[in-house]
């Protein structure tokens, strides 16, 4: 038995040690997130900061190098457990750019920094997510992203409990982590079953699709649907969104964050490489196309009404996510064929508008320990530099000129037309309308800051507070997202 | 020099955010430089302005005037070609014009201004900005940097209503916010169709150029857009519904019945300067943008539409004047009097006839002038005694005499008297839509004959008002107290309110002012719809 493998095994020793070099920032991670725990055992009370610069400067590691990766010819590696083609880079580049922030954020929320269990771990834990993360956008078989789905999903659910202070986080953690398992179980079962039907796990294998299209359509679409339940509940889409607002609320807001980011554009990395392989199948019976465009537009619908409802501004940000990930599929499912530039280049203002919400939401939390909207009145005065960020932010988010909110939606507004133009598909239209009308829909929410920062005057008018490294970093955010209405093409030249 | 006038505002604004708050009595200064040095330079381009008909603009880019071509943005979209948006202005006899307008009305709101005494910084910061979004709408050839600027309007006005407004200031600012948002939307989704159906003959990819977007030879064949492949959306032929759109989103500028429901509330809630900005550049933002884009680039649609846009003009006339009738809140009244002379402006472009268009555009700037003018002046006595409602006031003449005669000038103009420009503006739209059923068969003529009613009701209203609060026994609700808080007209009111009634003065008497420099673009642009 072993010695019918005898003859493979210089070849394929030959092919994982040529594919190590195009894996320099995985390696990067993994050893330094060895390195960061090491530092954290043995050096955490000489140099509190240490894991913070190391994993900061690792970050920026794996950033150039996959910037020197990015115009590569799509490559297999390890025996096609992994592809890397340009798209799987832009998106590493995105989980950069999320961690990158996240780490900054950390390193300057009180709360986290002031809790007994130290920032170490946290840095290590936000290592091994991205390296899942990558894992995720590269992955080409079916077991490499199941594996990279629970890196992912482990180091979220520890982030989320983090602190645990109170009973609502607690509660926000243990949700989070009862419905990840359940929904990986479930995507777990689905692969089997796919796997079962097809001999393989190879997601470009021929065999893979022949097998697929010999199945009967019904089996077919209940083992892809399983499939797509562990993805949609990454990307929090509706009807697979229930944890969101509750862990969004109850999580750390830098975890907030990250979730509402990473893992979300990780999910949507897998969804590609899925609809890709639905595609290329020849089913008529089971349209899962429609499924999606139907989870776009509910997600739409659902999440711009829900946020009307919201005092909490964490729950509102949360509502407001679903409703954007509602426009990413839309923008995924009207992507032709392989560009999908529209979609990156809202993803990427997506990563700013988003980071940037969640860290003046915490900001303000941590200087006047105001949650909720109501209690915002006459912030404009007291918090003014901030707040300014924050109207610009929100119209960002919004898609309203002058800031890049609105490029992003353009574009991916450009393409879907275009994709109606030459389908004449009736739910691609469907989708434009709603996706203008939610856009309305969501000025209601988000108007509801300036709202009460500026229009209502409170009694208080206590002493201007000083501005912090957070203030600054979401002045230079927002600043961004300015300057890139006018300059689209810092971005846009790589993708 | 159109970046010039639509920058220097914005470095204006860059400038009064970095000084600090100590020189804050200063920034109103800054911003009457602005407005001043923009209104030199819009002399200068109005004296130098070619009014040839080889200039007339329109359809034909090469005979723009001051034009500005940069690329913008080029994002290669994979199959379906690249993104072309320039940074394209220019200026024909269609929106010259609107330049001068702009800068003398941003002049009269500064010089408004003075009576706003909190938050200086973020009020002229964001006047500025505002000013330069006006500006920029009426310049900009791309249409999608004429979203920009349109959208970036907004922002700006929600928080000068919402701020520095009256009691109501948050109903208001939403309202408006909403109402604006809810047209430019979908017009934004109409952009973007226009672009996927129009080509760049010299590049051959699409574009967003508006002049491009006016030649049906443009059109891609089978595009959604395309006059000849006359695609169905909904059951109704595509570029009929994208016209109701886009005219939808400016007609609600303008604004017409039954879309007019923001601008009392605004108007009324909004401090003085701000009423005098979205009544004198706003609501023509509206007209410009359904004369340049509703009209220019959809004809034939607009031509179908014709007898529904003239009903919509009357309507517009008579429900506005009635409802001034009825009004006893001075404001209101004024608010409800801008409704009904846009009407006119309306049924001028629906006659699509040379006079037609001549008078809506005259009416126009008319009306910019006159509404910044009659807006001013409900501000002077709303500063003085915070209270405008007409039954309190009696007698006004006597105390303030020089304000009297600014307001018989304002109202006698804005009613229709012949030597004001308002007569000559009216005057030119209703001979337009009386000819119309003669010339192109589009209006039939009673709406001439119903809309010159509206005339009637205008002075009425005005006449009214006058006879109410500036004549008779001088009797005052707030008594002894108000009779010495209402002094005269003071010399930075006076500046504000001569040029505008030297306006509608110059207007009046010589039309030709205006019409001589807009003729050649206005007939262009007849022939351009009338086909």
């Amino acid at each position: 038995m072993m010695n019918e493998f005898i003859p493979f095994i210089s070849s394929s020793i030959n092919d994982t040690i040529a594919s190590l070099s195009y894996f320099q920032s995985e390696a990067t991670l993994l050893a330094g997130f060895i390195l960061v725990i090491l530092s954290d055992l043995f050096f955490s009370k000489k140099y509190p900061q240490l894991s913070f610069g190391l994993t900061i400067s690792i970050i920026l590691i794996v950033m150039v190098q996959s910037f020197g990766l990015l115009h590569i010819e799509s490559k297999s590696l390890f025996g096609g457990m992994v592809i890397l083609d340009h798209l799987s880079i832009l998106f590493k580049i995105l989980f950069c750019l999320v961690s990158l922030l996240f780490v900054l954020f950390i390193r300057y929320n009180r709360s986290l920094q002031q809790h007994e269990k130290g920032t170490g771990d946290l840095y290590a834990i936000l290592l091994a997510v991205h390296l899942g993360m990558n894992l995720m956008a590269m992955s080409a078989n079916l077991l490499m992203v199941y594996m990279a789905l629970e890196m992912v999903s482990l180091g979220s659910y520890l982030m989320v409990g983090y602190i645990s202070r109170d009973q609502k986080q607690s509660e926000a953690s243990m949700k989070y982590a009862l419905f990840g398992a359940v929904c990986s179980a479930i995507m777990l079962y689905g692969i089997s079953l796919l796997y079962g039907f097809t001999g393989t796990l190879d997601l470009n294998d021929p065999s893979f699709i022949t097998g697929l299209n010999n199945i009967p359509p019904m089996a077919l679409g209940v083992s892809l649907i399983m499939v797509l339940i562990g993805i949609a509940f990454k990307l929090s889409v509706v009807p697979l969104h229930f944890w969101a607002p509750d862990v969004y609320e109850g999580a750390p807001t830098p975890v907030t964050a990250f979730l509402s980011t990473g893992p979300k554009i990780a999910g949507f990395a897998l969804l590609i490489k899925f609809i890709a392989v639905i595609n290329s199948l020849n089913i008529a019976s089971f349209d899962i196309n429609l499924m999606l465009a139907s989870m776009a537009i509910v997600s739409m619908v659902l999440g711009n009404f829900a946020a009307i409802w919201q005092n909490n501004t964490k729950r509102m940000l949360a509502y407001s996510s679903i409703g954007h990930t509602g426009f990413m599929i839309m923008a995924l499912f009207v992507s032709p064929g392989e560009g999908y530039k529209a979609l990156i280049f809202y993803m990427f203002i997506y990563i700013i508008m988003n980071m940037a919400a969640f860290l003046i939401v915490d900001e303000i939390e941590e200087q006047t320990g105001k949650q909720n909207l109501d209690e915002y009145n006459g912030l404009g005065r007291q918090l003014s530099i901030l707040m300014i960020c924050f109207v610009l932010v929100l119209v960002s988010l919004t898609g309203l000129p002058p800031t890049v909110g609105f490029t992003a939606k353009f574009f991916v507004f450009s393409t879907a037309l275009n994709a109606y133009n030459s389908s004449g598909s009736l739910i691609i239209l469907m989708m434009i309308i709603i996706a203008a009308i939610s856009t309305l829909v969501s000025l209601f929410y988000y108007l509801k800051v300036p709202l009460n920062a500026y229009l209502r005057e409170s009694a208080y008018s206590g002493v201007r507070v000083s501005n912090t490294a957070k203030t600054y970093l979401s002045m230079f955010l927002a600043f961004l997202l300015l300057l890139l209405i006018v300059f689209p093409s810092l971005i846009e030249q790589f993708l | 020099m159109l970046s010039l006038l639509i920058f220097l505002p914005l470095v204006a604004a860059l400038l009064i955010l970095v000084l600090p708050s100590r020189f804050q009595q200063q920034y109103k200064y800054i911003t009457l430089g602005v407005s001043l040095i923009q209104f030199v330079l819009s002399l200068f381009i109005y004296l130098k302005f070619n009014s040839s008909s080889l200039a007339a603009g329109i359809s034909k880019e090469s005979q723009y005037q001051l034009v500005e071509k940069l690329p913008w943005i080029r994002l290669n979209l994979g199959n379906i070609g690249s993104l072309e948006i320039d940074y394209f202005l220019g200026i024909d006899g269609l929106s010259m014009p609107f330049l001068i307008l702009s800068a003398l009305v941003t002049f009269v709101a500064t010089l408004a201004s003075w009576e706003i005494k909190t938050k200086l910084k973020a009020y002229f910061s964001l006047f500025l900005l505002l000013n330069t979004a006006v500006i920029g709408v009426f310049c900009a050839l791309d249409f999608f940097l004429f979203y920009i600027f349109y959208e970036l309007m907004l922002l700006p006005l929600y928080f000068l209503i919402g701020i520095w407004g009256g009691i109501r200031r948050e109903y208001a600012a939403i309202k408006f916010f909403l109402y604006t948002l809810f047209g430019s939307v979908f017009m934004l989704l109409v952009i973007i169709g226009l672009y996927f159906s129009v080509i760049n003959p010299a590049t051959g990819n699409h574009t967003f150029n508006m002049i491009l977007m006016m030649d049906p030879a443009n059109y891609s064949y089978g595009s959604i857009f395309s006059a000849i492949a006359d695609k169905n959306l909904f059951g109704i032929s595509a570029r009929l519904l994208a016209f109701i759109v886009l005219f939808v989103a400016f007609a609600i500028k303008v604004p017409i019945v039954p879309l007019h429901t923001w601008l009392p509330d605004a108007h009324v809630e909004a401090p003085t300067p701000v009423s005098i900005i979205l009544a004198g550049l706003l609501l023509k933002v509206g007209g410009y943008g359904i004369i340049r884009i509703c009209y220019s680039i959809f004809p034939d649609a607009a031509m179908q539409s014709a007898w529904w846009i003239g009903l919509i003009g009357v309507v517009s006339i008579l429900y506005g004047a009635l409802n001034a009738l009825a009004q006893t809140d001075l404001k209101r009244l004024i608010a409800y009097s801008s409704v009904s002379h846009m009407g006119f402006v309306l049924l001028g472009i629906a006659s699509s006839t040379t006079e037609g268009v001549s008078g809506a555009m005259l009416q126009m700037i008319s009306h910019g002038g006159l509404s910044a003018m009659l807006f001013f002046l409900v501000g002077m006595i709303y500063d003085r005694v915070h209270d405008r409602e007409i039954a309190n006031f009696r007698g006004l003449a006597e105390i303030m005499p020089q304000f009297t005669a600014f307001v018989i000038i304002a109202f006698f103009a804005s009613l229709g008297l012949p030597g004001f420009s308002a007569f000559m503006a009216e005057a030119f739209s209703l001979i337009g839509a009386f000819t119309s059923e003669q010339v192109n068969g589009l209006l039939p003529r009673w709406m001439a004959v119903a809309a010159s009613i509206g005339i009637l009701l205008s002075a009425a209203y005005f006449l009214w008002t006058l006879q109410r609060m500036f004549f008779g026994q001088t009797r005052l609700k707030g008594g002894e107290e108000w009779l010495s808080k209402l002094s005269d007209v003071n010399t930075r009111e006076k500046f504000a309110l001569i040029p505008l009634a030297a306006l509608a003065l110059a207007l009046g008497i010589f039309p030709s002012l205006l019409f001589d420099k807009m003729n050649a673009s206005v007939l262009a642009f007849v022939q351009l719809i009338s086909g």
